[in-house]
């Protein structure tokens, strides 16, 4: 009872700090309008209108919470917000996947990438590299450029993580609260590390 | 430590829009109050000024730390009044958020059997206790600058008055009486007499004159006064010292958070140290 209070409390208070952060998004969107790249510019700017909307359900969510607005369907904006957040989410793991191919594309074409390559396949006796060499050297791309890359894979692992809250609320793959809790604890500690260390953040 | 202050800044201006949004939320239950508005109205408006309290104790949860990071940073300090006043006001100030942090536990449910009132008003005290000393540090540097500033002005007057002798050597006239012109000088012995009451108004208007002159010169130190008187209504009346009234505490109170918030928008305005 205490720890669900506390949680109300959080989550309540969380709501008011976001307040401000609509315009946030609003602003984002029209950033990432400019881009050169037309994959990223259309995954970038559906991803943060989307995310202005679901700051725009969440802010009403709060005033419903407070007791400003009364009559209105607390279900179904709640709903509402949990869809938008959830194409988000989806719409930045597409920018992951796209920038995590293009730089296995561009790491590929790369001689010393190459030799190291030809170095792995050829030490390593185990089964599996015989049997299927194609699916190894494509592990070893991927493990390489996400070592050499950890913004993208910081990132990547965060939407992951956030991906099974609105999952659940949805009903489209349910879990757990234990679940819920430690993937949403676990990508706020990752989103802290992002500030902590800005080069950690991913650009665009 | 570095890297948390600077993670923490980032909350704060947050948390000044939310000061600024509950005292605002003072005044108007206030002014509904007197209004004569409907009851549902004013549950509203003291829910809501409730709930940005909790909010900003929750936002406030790590300036315990960054309090006694200025403190420690202001132990440094050449001027010994000012070392004294700023480090022991947040070292006041430090308490003052360990309290708060105590009180948001109570109001959240962690800590049931917490005495509210107790805690509250120990909070208020040491908050108390860092607003005088913070404005002791203001009359202090506001004494320094007018200190100066008359030096400064009675240096000026005293060169004015000796060029027209300077000018003039081919008279042969000695300097020896150079304010004959001007005025007549005043008798070598003095009896010690209780000066007038026009002299008096005439002094009182010449410090006030000067203290306008340095507060228009400074305007961080003009803003961090106004910010101080502003804030020490809240503490005297929460205290019961000197009750105002919620009307007025939360006038002062809205007045401060957008003065701090002046403060964030232009970061020249900050008094410093």
């Amino acid at each position: 009872m205490k720890l669900q209070s506390l949680e109300s409390n959080m989550s309540s208070g969380r709501k008011l700090f976001r307040l401000g952060n609509t315009i946030n998004s609003i602003d984002a969107a029209k950033r990432t309008l400019v881009l050169s790249d037309p994959i990223l510019r259309c995954c970038l700017t559906v991803a943060n209108l989307s995310r202005a909307l679901y700051f725009i359900c969440d802010n009403v969510l709060w005033a419903r919470n407070i007791g400003l607005v009364r009559d209105i369907n607390k279900e179904r904006w709640s709903l509402n917000a949990t869809r938008y957040y959830f194409v988000s989410l989806v719409m930045n793991l597409t920018r992951d996947v796209y920038m995590m191919a293009q730089l296995m594309v561009q790491r590929s074409r790369d001689r010393c990438y190459q030799q190291k390559l030809h170095q792995h396949l050829n030490e390593n006796p185990d089964v599996a590299c015989v049997v299927v060499p194609q699916l190894d050297a494509l592990v070893f791309l991927l493990i390489e450029c996400l070592k050499s890359n950890p913004a993208v894979a910081l990132d990547t692992v965060k939407n992951l993580c956030d991906l099974f809250s609105p999952l659940d609320r949805l009903g489209v793959y349910q879990t757990n609260a234990g679940v819920v809790g430690f993937c949403g604890l676990l990508s706020s500690l990752l989103g802290i590390l992002s500030v902590l260390k800005p080069q950690l953040k991913i650009k665009p | 430590m570095e890297t948390w202050v600077r993670f923490n800044s980032q909350s704060q201006a947050k948390e000044r829009l939310c000061r600024a949004a509950q005292y605002a939320c003072t005044l108007l239950g206030y002014t509904l109050q007197k209004g004569g508005a409907g009851a549902d109205l004013l549950m509203t408006v003291k829910q809501l000024e409730s709930h940005m309290s909790l909010t900003r104790k929750l936002m406030r949860l790590g300036n315990s730390a960054e309090a006694v990071e200025s403190a420690k940073r202001a132990v440094h300090l050449s001027d010994s009044v000012l070392r004294l006043c700023i480090t022991v006001a947040h070292l006041n100030k430090a308490m003052y958020f360990a309290c708060d942090n105590v009180l948001w536990a109570g109001k959240t449910g962690l800590l049931p059997k917490l005495d509210q009132d107790k805690w509250s008003q120990r909070s208020f005290r040491y908050y108390l206790f860092a607003l005088i000393l913070s404005l002791t540090r203001d009359a202090y540097e506001i004494g320094l600058l007018m200190e100066r500033e008359s030096r400064c002005c009675g240096s000026a007057k005293a060169s004015l008055s000796s060029t027209p002798v300077a000018l003039t050597p081919e008279n042969g006239d000695l300097p020896t009486t150079p304010s004959s012109s001007a005025s007549p000088s005043p008798p070598p012995l003095l009896i010690p007499t209780i000066p007038s009451l026009p002299m008096l108004s005439l002094r009182l208007r010449k410090q006030v004159r000067l203290l306008a002159v340095v507060l228009r010169s400074n305007p961080p130190l003009l803003l961090d006064l106004l910010k101080n008187l502003c804030d020490i209504v809240i503490p005297l009346d929460r205290l019961g010292l000197y009750p105002t009234g919620n009307g007025f505490v939360g006038a002062c109170g809205l007045a401060s958070s957008v003065l701090s918030i002046l403060t964030i928008l232009h970061p020249w305005l900050k008094l410093k140290p």
